[in-house]
């Protein structure tokens, strides 16, 4: 005890000499007041759409409003509200299996359940199975087409999920790219189905469930009624005879589309599909700081800075990664996206007091966590002719800096990027990576689609991320005012230069793996931060299949399931061919040793 | 100095499969990363713009960079850029056309050198089909070609106007001056131009005329161009130490795979070998206290280059100073001594861009008084 009080006594002293100097010297943080109340119980994670998104909503206006940002000319306010779906369930579907005078009813959920993005639909006519429904573009140079010879208009087309479990990991490759349900639902209609069944194979997981209604925020449906079926309405629905689905289902599984199996029982079907999409409103906060020169003598008088503010609620959205128990915790979102948000009002503070040649609007987005839904609206409908915006610069994630670490994307969009952020730079002092790549699962991409040139400050991913876990009290404050500073630097280059940077279009990396295509998960937490030759993991998720398989923070994952992996696309691109349950060699290099383990993927719900 | 090395072999680095350098790695027994925070802290990348940038060597008064780098449309070769470290803003000092390489500022005066090929009629063709290789996706493994028509030139900034000061056939190039900026000691190849070849040094030349590189010593206007040294293999990258008593280089064996750091008095006499890696040890520079050299070597595995540090007279074993996978090489210390810059290829990509970070001289010397006496 002594000695701690010692320890203690001496700590006092030396706080009570430097106290004096610290109060002198210490600059209050722009960014950590905002954080704090962003992140804070009382906003209840910021969900789109609900109560506490609407405070935090309040809460920007106000702040904007502070530092004499007002409405964009011909809006009466900074609130411009956009309806969006919230989530969708199923209102009843149905399905009625009539063979001769006999009929069957089905309409349990787990039995018959409208996929998210089908039509509301009462149809009826004779099954034909369709194997694992595929098409491959013919500009692929790979045959594969589950249609062939077969008729299928004005029919009701029964398909199964996935793709060919046992073929060759070239052509399970090519295949995972298009076994997307909503991929498979158009080539049906396409092919005048009148609807589409979707089963899950006694020999896949998942089997012979119904697929549960994921969040899918596209408002429109897909053109044609689709649903997928469960165990017993496939017992009354697939071959005669005694011919078990999963005797078919081996031969497909080969990877041969040509397979011939029976036909169906002379049978009718009768699908009544009922979606019901919940529509809500939110609101992005769009308010400028005029130029105080004279309009006139630059190109395209607007510069954008935004960012999403909205996050995931109690995680009822289905992109929480928490564990099962956590999950209807707040999901605080300090780092995603507390920390943009913040920056971008003490951008509007600095720049408040600046002089400009092109008015500078803040954008804070909502919805942006269930699919860009905020900055997709303004886009579609936008208050200031997006052909007079020079740049719009964006700000997720950026609250969490470690060693100095500063990435900045969509550098490709324009030449002019990589001059002005080494300029920047100069001063601001960051280990800077920047990516060329402005496909990107942030607002920015809503801009780059619309030909507006764009930037996006991110300090990357972190185990915390999308978890109860990403809290206020975990941001790097210090460094987050250094990054604002810099990029008021660089607004002020732009927004006071002649000429507005050129927009250069990239082009979209074609090798990319779809997320549709990946059925299982890893638990791994890549690093985006960081090229390596491989996949650095920036965490692990806890419990998951990458921690019991020893791997950790750091490690770089150089080749799994035989494939090489130089990048997160390729990454990708191999989970898609990983199966649930059957292990895998891992090759990792650690410290400088390359290592094997093994990891056993777990199916992705 | 010495970039086309670095040229040719960053490639090579960066093109080979990660596992195979990481396991040397671990061969020369290595610890974890993080080590480097040692020495350097506040890591940060200087250089953003552009394809690749490198050989950054401080002004006098440590407030600005100057650089060699690919970074204008039009010209796949390097030019020379200074930049201003309290204002971010980068000139180019260079003609814009042609090949230009390392360049240095004369101390006490507006001027700065640097090698370049610009008055070879041929550039803008030199540049084009370069372009057109690239476009046509085939990848170069050896790139640089000791361009004979290499020369030095100074150009005065306040007046833009640029003078040659070499004219002999052959490379001139990797030039630096003393610290009173009287003296110019650069590499030369001209002994392979200037005389009649063997056989075999007529087909030497054919394969990599590096071979005919010696360290030559100048007057500031190029006058009295004389040479310092006579051994067969690449002798380049020469700069003076702090005092302007010595001069340290690197030297590579005759097969050009084994380099070591040397020292020698300007007048070429009292050589002696700094390092024994067995491996390329090469763009050396001494720190402004004048206790040690910074280097290059790849002694921890042949396509990972990192930073080293070494007492000037060689009596200790060396002291690794960064740790990254990859290319770091080319250190240059800040006037000051309290920062260093060098060329990593650690931002990503294939090619190098110029880092910088805050060096902790103190405990570079603590480090090296603890390192070990060299073995033999």
């Amino acid at each position: 005890m002594a000695k701690h009080l010692r320890v203690v006594v001496v700590l006092a002293l030396a706080l009570a000499a430097a106290t004096p100097i610290l109060a002198q010297t210490a600059v209050a943080s722009g960014t950590r007041p905002h954080v704090e109340l962003l992140a804070s119980d009382r906003l209840e994670g910021r969900q789109a759409g609900s109560q506490g998104e609407r405070l935090a909503a309040d809460y920007v206006a106000a702040q904007l409003a502070r530092v004499g940002a007002r409405p964009v000319p011909g809006r009466p306010d900074m609130f411009a509200p956009f309806e969006f779906t919230a989530g969708s369930r199923d209102g009843g579907s149905q399905i009625v299996v009539t063979r001769g005078p006999a009929a069957k009813t089905f309409s349990a959920r787990d039995q018959v359940q409208a996929l998210s993005f089908s039509d509301d639909a009462e149809v009826s006519g004779p099954a034909v199975f369709a194997g694992y429904g595929l098409v491959v573009p013919g500009s692929q140079n790979f045959a594969y087409d589950s249609y062939a010879g077969l008729d299928v208009k004005d029919k009701i087309v029964i398909v199964l999920r996935y793709f060919p479990e046992d073929a060759d990991q070239q052509t399970r490759a090519i295949l995972a790219r298009y076994s997307d349900l909503r991929y498979k639902a158009m080539a049906a209609r396409q092919r005048g189905a009148r609807a589409m069944l979707v089963v899950t194979g006694p020999r896949s997981p998942n089997a012979g469930e119904t697929i549960p209604m994921t969040f899918d925020t596209a408002l429109a449906g897909s053109g044609i009624p689709a649903a997928s079926i469960g165990r017993e309405v496939l017992d009354n629905l697939l071959f005669p005879g005694g011919q078990a689905l999963e005797e078919v289902q081996k031969a497909l599984d080969t990877g041969n589309p040509h397979v011939t199996f029976p036909a169906l029982e002379e049978l009718n079907i009768l699908l009544k599909t009922v979606v019901v999409r919940e529509r809500q409103t939110s609101r992005n906060i769009i308010a400028y700081l005029p130029a105080t020169t004279p309009i006139g003598g630059v190109d395209k008088p607007w510069v954008a800075l935004g960012a999403h503010y909205d996050h995931l609620g109690r995680g009822s959205g289905g992109s929480s990664l928490a564990s099962a128990q956590d999950r209807s915790a707040v999901h605080y979102g300090a780092d995603d996206n507390a920390s943009g948000t913040s920056a971008v009002l003490a951008l509007a503070e600095a720049l408040a007091g600046q002089p400009r040649r092109r008015s500078i609007v803040f954008t804070l987005w909502a919805a942006e966590e269930i699919g860009l839904v905020g900055s997709a609206a303004f886009v579609a409908a936008p208050p200031i002719p997006l052909d007079q915006i020079a740049a719009y610069i964006n700000f997720d994630m950026v609250g969490r800096m470690q060693d100095n670490r500063l990435i900045v994307q969509a550098t490709g969009t324009s030449p002019v990027w990589t001059r002005l952020l080494e300029r920047v730079n100069v001063a601001a002092g960051f280990d800077l990576t920047v990516q060329a790549d402005p496909y990107l699962p942030t607002d920015s991409a809503s801009f780059n689609q619309a030909g507006v040139v764009t930037l996006n400050f991110t300090t990357g991913s972190h185990a915390d991320y999308h978890k109860p876990s990403d809290t206020a009290d975990k941001i790097n404050y210090e460094d987050l005012d250094r990054l604002v500073d810099m990029a008021e630097a660089l607004v002020r280059l732009v927004s006071d230069a002649d000429e507005a940077p050129p927009f250069t279009k990239v082009d979209q990396p074609a090798s990319r793996g779809s997320i549709a295509g990946v059925r299982v998960t890893t638990g791994t937490i890549p690093d985006y931060a960081t090229e390596v030759k491989g996949l650095l993991l920036g965490g692990v998720t806890g419990g998951g299949p990458a921690e019991r398989a020893g791997l950790m923070k750091g490690d770089v994952i150089v080749e799994i399931a035989g494939q090489t992996i130089a990048n997160i696309y390729d990454y990708t691109y191999a989970l898609e061919l990983l199966k649930a349950d059957q292990p895998v060699k891992v090759v990792y290099v650690r410290n400088g040793e390359r290592r094997e383990t093994t990891l056993t993927p777990v199916v992705r719900r | 100095m010495t970039w086309q090395l670095r040229r040719a072999l960053a490639a090579m680095v960066l093109g080979a499969a990660v596992a195979g350098s990481l396991q040397a790695q671990v061969a020369g027994g290595l610890q974890a990363s993080g080590q480097e925070r040692d020495f350097l802290s506040r890591v940060r990348r200087l250089t953003v713009e552009g394809r690749r940038a490198g050989e950054g060597y401080w002004s006098p008064d440590g407030r600005r960079l100057v650089f060699q780098s690919e970074r204008e449309p039009g010209n796949p070769f390097y030019q020379i850029y200074a930049l201003d470290l309290t204002t971010g803003e980068t000139t180019r000092l260079s003609p814009g056309y042609g090949k230009t390489t390392c360049a240095f500022f004369r101390p006490g005066s507006d001027q700065i050198l640097f090698a370049s090929t610009h008055h070879d009629p041929r550039s803008k063709a030199l540049q084009q089909e370069e372009l057109d290789f690239r476009a046509s996706g085939q990848e170069r493994r050896y790139a640089w070609d000791y361009d004979p028509e290499f020369e030095i030139y100074v150009a005065a900034e306040k007046t833009g106007a640029l003078t040659r000061l070499t004219h002999a056939r052959g490379y001139d190039a990797e030039a630096s001056y003393s610290p009173d900026g009287q003296w110019i000691v650069f590499s030369s190849m001209r002994d392979a131009y200037s005389r009649p070849l063997t056989a075999a040094e007529q087909k030497q030349l054919e394969i990599d005329p590096s071979y005919f590189g010696e360290i030559y010593i100048m007057r500031a206007d190029g006058s009295g161009q004389t040479r310092l040294t006579h051994a067969a293999g690449y002798d380049g990258g020469p700069f003076f130490s702090p005092d302007g008593t010595r001069i340290v280089w690197r030297r590579f064996d005759e097969q050009g795979l084994i380099a070591n750091v040397w020292t020698m008095k300007p007048d070429g006499t009292d050589a002696r070998q700094v390092t024994d890696f067995e491996s390329m040890s090469w763009a050396p520079y001494i720190h402004p206290s004048g206790q040690y050299i910074l280097f290059a070597s790849n002694k921890l595995g042949f396509e990972n280059f990192e930073v080293f540090m070494v007492d000037v007279e060689g009596r200790k074993e060396p002291v690794r100073v960064t740790y990254s996978d990859g290319f770091d090489g080319l250190p240059v210390p800040s006037p000051d001594g309290a920062r260093l810059a060098w060329t990593s290829s650690r931002g990503g990509g294939r090619e190098g861009q110029i880092f910088l970070a805050e060096w902790n001289h103190r405990a570079a010397v603590d480090a090296l008084r603890r390192s070990p006496d060299r073995q033999n």
